[in-house]
Parts: C-alpha cells; structure tokens; sequence
C-alpha cells in the first residue's frame, strides 16, 4: 500500500487537532513556566533549622544591636534586641536590611593586590623629605583605625588622617539629662547619634531646630527656626551675647523677640543642650565627659590623628583610604589637592566603585558588614566607654583584603588578632559591665573571664565603661555637618545635601530608584525664583569644582539654598553647608 | 471525502489523544524509588508510634520534617526483625552512619512559604487532611517527579474538579484555595508566596 503524501498531511492534521484536545500542550505551558521560576541562578533561601544569632550592626557608628534570624547559616531578617541599655531594642531601615549587602550588584570583589603592595612599597621607598605617607580612615576610633595610626608611625613621615573628629574621644553628649536642646542644623531625629537613645530620651526634651530647609528634623521638631541659609553661627552668637540680638535677627531672618525668647528658654528649661556650634558649649549635665575606650599600652606609640587641611598641598605621595566602613566622606577634589603632582599612589579599599574607587589608582575589594569582624566605636550620644564587635554572619567571599593587614605589611607592622588583644586590654582593667544579647542580661566584668568575655562580644555582647566620676568638665566639638559657610558673592547659596543614598540594601535603592519622590543622583532642586527652569540641565558649582546637575524647582526649598542630592559627584565638591551656585550648562 | 479518506486523519486523532491522555502523563513524570520500604502501618501498629513523635516541631514552632538518622537509630541500632527491607537499612545506613535520601512527597517549592504548626495547632487539622493516609499505608509508593517543572506529583494542581467531579484532597495549591475558600479565609496569592 502507498501512502501519499495526502494522506500524510491528513495524518498531521488529525494528530494536531488531536493534541489540542489533550492535556499535554497546555500542561507543557504550565510546566516550562513553573520551570523557570526555579531554574539555576535564581536564589533560593536557605533550608534548615531556625535560630537567633547577634551581633552589632557596622552600617553607620551608631552601633545598633542586631538580632539575626538564621535559617541554618544563613541569615534572613535583622531585628533589633529589646532591652539593649545603648540602642533600646531600635533598628533603622538600613539596618533592617543590612544583611542584603554583601550582595550588593555593583560590588568590588577583585582587585590588583599584589600589584598594589608593590607600588605602595615602592611610593614608600620614594618618598621625598617634604611628603607623606597617609592613610585616610572614613571611620576612626575603631581598632583597625589604631593599626593605622600605629603603621603611619612606623613610616618615614607617614601620616594618619581621620575624615571627622574622632567619635570615642573625652566628650559624650547625654541627652537623657536635657531637658531643652537647640539643634543648629544637627539632623537629631534623622541619624544623629544612635536612634534608639534619641527615641528614648525624646519625650524628655523640647527641641528647637534651628535649620533652613525643613528638614526630617525640623519637621518634627517641637519648634523650628526658619532661619536663613548659612546664618547657624549668627544665631548662636546672638544667643551668646556676642553680637546683638538685633544683629542677629537681621543675619538669620527671624524676630529679635524670638531669639530672645529662645534664650530665655535655653536659661530657664534646662539643663539645655547646645548641639552643632562651641559657642554654647553647655557643659555640666548634658556634656559628659568620656573615657576611652582601653587599648593595650603599646598601641599608645601611634601616628596622632591629623586634619587633611593641615597638609601641605602637594605633599601625598602615598594614600591609602580606607573606606570599608562608611562615614563621613571628605571631597575628593580637596584630597586631589594634596597629592603629589607626579604619579602618586592612591589605593582606595572598597567595596563598591561609588566613592574614592572612582579616582583611585588602585582598588582593593574589602568585605562589608555583616561579613567582616569589626568594632564600633561609641557614638556621639553614649556616656559611656564602649566596646562592640561587628561580628559576622555571613562567611567573607574569597579573595577581599584586610585594609589593616595590607597597611600594617606595608609599614611592616606585626599584626596579631589586634580586635582579641584590645578585648583583653579592656578586661584587664576590669571596669564596667557587659551586656549579652541572647539572654539580656549586664554583669560585671570582673566576675567574667577573658575567655568568656572574648565570645560574648563576638556573640553580639557590649561592653559598657563604668562612670567616671573624677573627670574634668567636657568642652563639646562642633558637630560635623552643621558648620556654617562664609558669605561668599560668587557662590550664593548653601548647599545641602541630600543624604538618601547611604550604602544599604539594593531593595531599599530600588525603592528611591522607583519612587521618584526624592531627588536623583544627579538632582538638585532650587526655590522656582532661581531664575531656572524646572528640569534644566545645569552645572553645580563650588570652590572645589563642578559637575552637570539637573534642576528641579520645588518651593519648598528656600531662597538661598540649594538642595542637592549627595550622589558621588556632588560629595567631590564639597560637605554640606557649603558654598555653592547653579548656573546654566 | 471517502470514509477511507478519513481514515488516516482519524488515525492520527486517536493516537494524539490516546497519547495526550494516557502516554504523556505517564511520561512526564519520572518515577524514583525511595532509599527505604518504610511501614508508616508497622510503626503504627506495633511500635505504637504517632505522627508527632517522628514528625515532630522544634522549639520555636518550626516544623523539623523527616527524622533524622539519630531517631531511627534509636530503636534500630540493630536489626528489629528478619525482613530483607530491615536488614537493608541496617546495612546501608545505620551501620553506614548514612542518612537515607529520601524524596518528600510534600516538598513545596522555594516560592512557597507554609507553615505546619498554624495549621496543626491554630486549626486543628489532622496531619490526614492533606497527607491522606500515608500514615497507615504499609510500603512507599515511588516518588514523581514532573521532568520539566522539577515539582512533586502531589503538590501541584490547578483544578479542584475533574469532569465536575471534587477531586480528592491533597497538598496541591487547588487544594489549600478550595480549603481556604471554603473555610472563609483570606486566600489572596501572597498568603502563600510571600
């Protein structure tokens, strides 16, 4: 029998029809989508017994206690540990999220190491009587930033920089004893200090925000001052007596009788704080003095801690910056000043390309939190000494680098377990208490052994110092960030910056990314009186440099400001509160 | 055309539904014993054993799922009988310290979140609700997997009814949204795949 080709066809037909009526084609369709949803390369948690680990979170130098629930090794949310005498059970939405970022999608994980060593020993060697050897720590006062200060001493003109005052130092701010503060542009509720003191220590106070734009702060202030761009030093001069309460009110815009009625205040509720200037250094009850937080005594043959600004320009012929942890970040375009006009060594340890990496010659992948063991110095608001450790939860990729370690071997520092070393210097002083988080409980540190005392920090304890009562009376600093720019015709404005991008979890990014409701990496809104149009292409410029911006008019902000959005370009140019204008591209 | 022309496109009718509907669903899946012929019936009856005491919760509410090699061992330390299944697991895995490899009928996959003690504890259902009668059954039967989609025979589902027929129930989504419907409760598509 021949088959043709008709019937062929017909035999196709009748099968396709056939199939139709079947489950297969549709079952097919289910099943490949179903597939995809658990093909490789799409993550998937972990399986395993559930259970609690802790540690301190290292995103910013507040410190907050973290509880981590685990599903085996792995951990899968973050919480705060209620009860914690420092950080009151709080935790931030960073800090929330925090165990999103060792997979951060832009992160550095290689890096020319060896090439690295080699130039630095090399910029070492070469280094000219008149220039330096500097390392640049984003976050002092931590234990690595002891090994930093003690390898820059052991380098022919070495020198160690530290981006903001040293937090840990003689003088702590108690905001449980105040009963006014006056915050001359100090983001108190939005980041300052550690957010669970602050919260807890909130209904004790009245707080007079004194600030230009209207800030978080300011919003929630019990009063703001809308004062004018640039004036915070006008004002707390005029509270202190030194220029009339008339010259006052003509520099920052606001009443005679209102600063008179806030220094009155300032006299009569107190004890009042002064936060953001040194010329109402209210000393006494809310200015505390703070005992550091013990180092062995050898560690004490360290580099002092120096000002970028003290630098000779020019004079860098070697820089390292360590900017694994994140802190306040200085502009590059005033470092860029200071290196050595011929071919220095820039090496820059980070964990992602969106800081100094972008300019350094170097870039050496480093390990982020929580995957690295790291202290945290005691925050601006802790009256006390303390020691935490960071301790890790998730295990460190392979091939990161110690920016300690790299440091020290260039200087050829012997280094040990120097977070163990310090642990045990502070043991043997056998002061204060320790606080564990698994069960909530504070002891003294005399009846704990350094064996036990070792695991309860990295189990997420905290070690808090004993009040010293034979301190001297403190002198507070000024506070970074609230410093009042010079009146300057060619830059009218003042900056200020728009902090919305601190390192965190790319879930919380892509939230900015998608909300649009606040600025861009590029944005900066004006008052409409600007003289520019809503969505120009402009150019923000400061003493340092500029960069092209894109304008958007809100009026909300006011005359004389310039809000802009502290992405990596912007934060080249200048701090917040500096100097600054728009101008058309 | 001819009833004899017919034919080769009623050839090809009935074989495409014959194999739609008989060889591909036996296709589709692959069959894969399990490591050991367990009795859930044998525990049952004469070790007088109870769902919980293998299948038990942890502490903090989770569910800990199939014993481990130590809970068997505990009894099993040596062989408990002369069957061949017996001497098998003696041999392979308690002696071997192996743990057997087994396939879990109820495995949900990675975009599931379920919780047993909710159900068990905050419900009241039984473990027959959706396991059916595993507990008495006296062998294991092969394990199915669904070749393309990786997923258990028995957790996936989309229609309750077969031809207007109630399907018997199981651990398969069309199952905890009939459940959940009937019962009144919230059955949106993030109670489960959070």
């Amino acid at each position: 029998m021949k088959t043709t080709r008709r019937e062929i066809m017909l035999f196709a037909g009748g099968s396709a029809v056939g199939v139709l009526f079947t489950p297969a084609p549709w079952r097919l369709i289910t099943d490949t989508a179903m597939w995809s949803e658990n093909w490789p390369g799409i993550p998937r948690p972990a399986r395993g017994e559930i259970r609690s680990r802790y540690t301190n979170c290292a995103l910013c130098p507040a410190g907050c206690a973290v509880r981590a629930r685990c599903v085996g090794d792995q951990p899968v949310a973050l919480a705060g540990v209620p009860g914690h005498p420092l950080t009151h059970g709080a935790l931030c939405a960073f800090g929330l999220a925090g165990q999103h970022l060792p997979y951060y999608p832009a992160r550095v994980k290689q890096g020319p190491v060896k090439e690295a060593a080699a130039a630095v020993a090399e910029g070492i060697a070469k280094c000219g009587p008149s220039e330096h050897v500097v390392t640049l720590d984003l976050r002092p006062g931590r234990t690595v930033s002891w090994t930093y200060r003690r390898a820059m001493a052991a380098v022919r003109n070495g020198r160690y920089v530290a981006a903001t005052p040293e937090i840990g130092g003689p003088v702590a701010v108690d905001l449980s004893q105040a009963r006014t503060v006056l915050s001359l542009g100090v983001p108190v509720l939005d980041g300052w200090g550690t957010p669970g003191n602050v919260i807890a220590a909130r209904p004790g106070f009245r707080l007079i925000q004194a600030e230009a734009v209207e800030s978080r702060t300011a919003s929630m202030a019990d009063l703001w001052l809308r004062i004018r761009p640039g004036s915070e030093d006008a004002l707390a001069r005029g509270l202190a007596g030194t220029i009339t309460p008339a010259a006052a009110a003509e520099a920052t815009g606001i009443p005679e009788s209102q600063i008179g009625a806030v220094a009155r205040e300032l006299a009569d509720n107190g004890p009042a704080l002064v936060l953001g200037t040194s010329l109402l250094a209210s000393t006494g009850r809310t200015i505390v003095a703070r005992r550091e937080t013990p180092v062995p005594e050898e560690w004490r043959k360290a580099a002092p801690v120096t000002d970028l600004a003290s630098l000779p320009d020019g004079s860098v012929r070697v820089l390292m910056i360590d900017e694994s942890a994140p802190g306040e970040y200085l502009p590059w375009n005033a470092i860029e000043k200071k290196l050595a006009p011929d071919n220095p060594v820039v090496v820059a340890f980070a964990w992602s390309l969106e800081g100094y990496g972008r300019h350094a010659r170097y870039v050496l992948p480093v390990g982020v939190y929580p995957e690295v063991a790291d202290d945290i110095p005691p925050a601006a608001d802790s009256v006390a000494a303390t020691f935490r450790i960071a301790a890790p939860l998730v295990a460190a990729p392979a091939g990161l680098v110690k920016p300690e370690g790299f440091v020290a071997s260039a200087a050829g520092l012997p280094l040990g377990d120097t977070l163990r070393q310090r642990a045990d210097a502070i043991h043997q002083t056998g002061r204060g208490s320790l606080f564990t988080s698994a069960d909530g409980k504070s002891s003294a540190l005399k009846e704990v052994s350094a064996d036990d005392f070792w695991k309860a920090l990295n189990a997420g304890g905290c070690w808090i110092d004993s009040p010293d009562d034979g301190a001297a009376t403190a002198q507070l600093a000024p506070v970074a960030g609230a410093a009042a720019a010079a009146e300057d015709s060619e830059l009218p404005l003042v900056a200020v910056l728009h902090r919305e991008l601190t390192p965190g979890s790319p879930i919380l990014s892509k939230l900015y990314q998608e909300s649009n409701l606040r600025l861009g990496p590029h944005g900066v809104a004006l008052h409409p009186s600007c003289g520019l149009e809503d969505g120009a292409r402009a150019m923000f410029q400061t003493l340092l440099g500029k960069c092209p911006v894109e304008v958007a008019l809100d009026a909300g902000v006011p005359p004389g400001v310039v809000l802009a959005a502290a992405s990596p370009a912007v934060l080249d140019l200048c701090a917040n509160g500096a100097r600054a204008k728009v101008v058309p591209a | 055309m001819t009833l004899r022309g017919k034919i080769p496109f009623l050839a090809g009718l009935l074989i495409a539904l014959g194999a739609g509907w008989i060889g591909f669903p036996y296709a589709i899946y692959q069959r894969r014993p399990q490591p050991v012929d367990f009795s859930h019936k044998v525990h049952a009856d004469k070790a007088g054993a109870k769902c919980e005491d293998c299948h038990s919760f942890r502490e903090d509410g989770t569910f800990a799922g199939l014993p481990s090699l130590d809970k068997c061992a505990g009894c099993h330390a040596a062989p408990m009988g002369a069957t061949v299944a017996e001497k098998n697991f003696i041999d392979q895995y308690v002696t071997a310290n192996r743990q057997p490899r087994w396939a879990v009928y109820a495995r949900q996959p990675e975009n599931v979140s379920f919780s047993h003690i909710v159900h068990v504890k905050r419900a009241g259902m039984t473990c027959e609700s959706c396991h059916g009668d595993t507990g008495s059954s006296d062998t294991l039967r092969p394990y199915q997997v669904d070749r393309i989609s990786g997923y258990s025979r028995d957790i996936w589902r989309v229609q309750t009814t077969r031809g207007g027929v109630p399907m018997p129930h199981g651990m398969k989504m069309a199952d905890c949204v009939e459940c959940h419907r009937r019962k009144g409760l919230e059955h949106s598509c993030l109670d489960c795949h959070k």
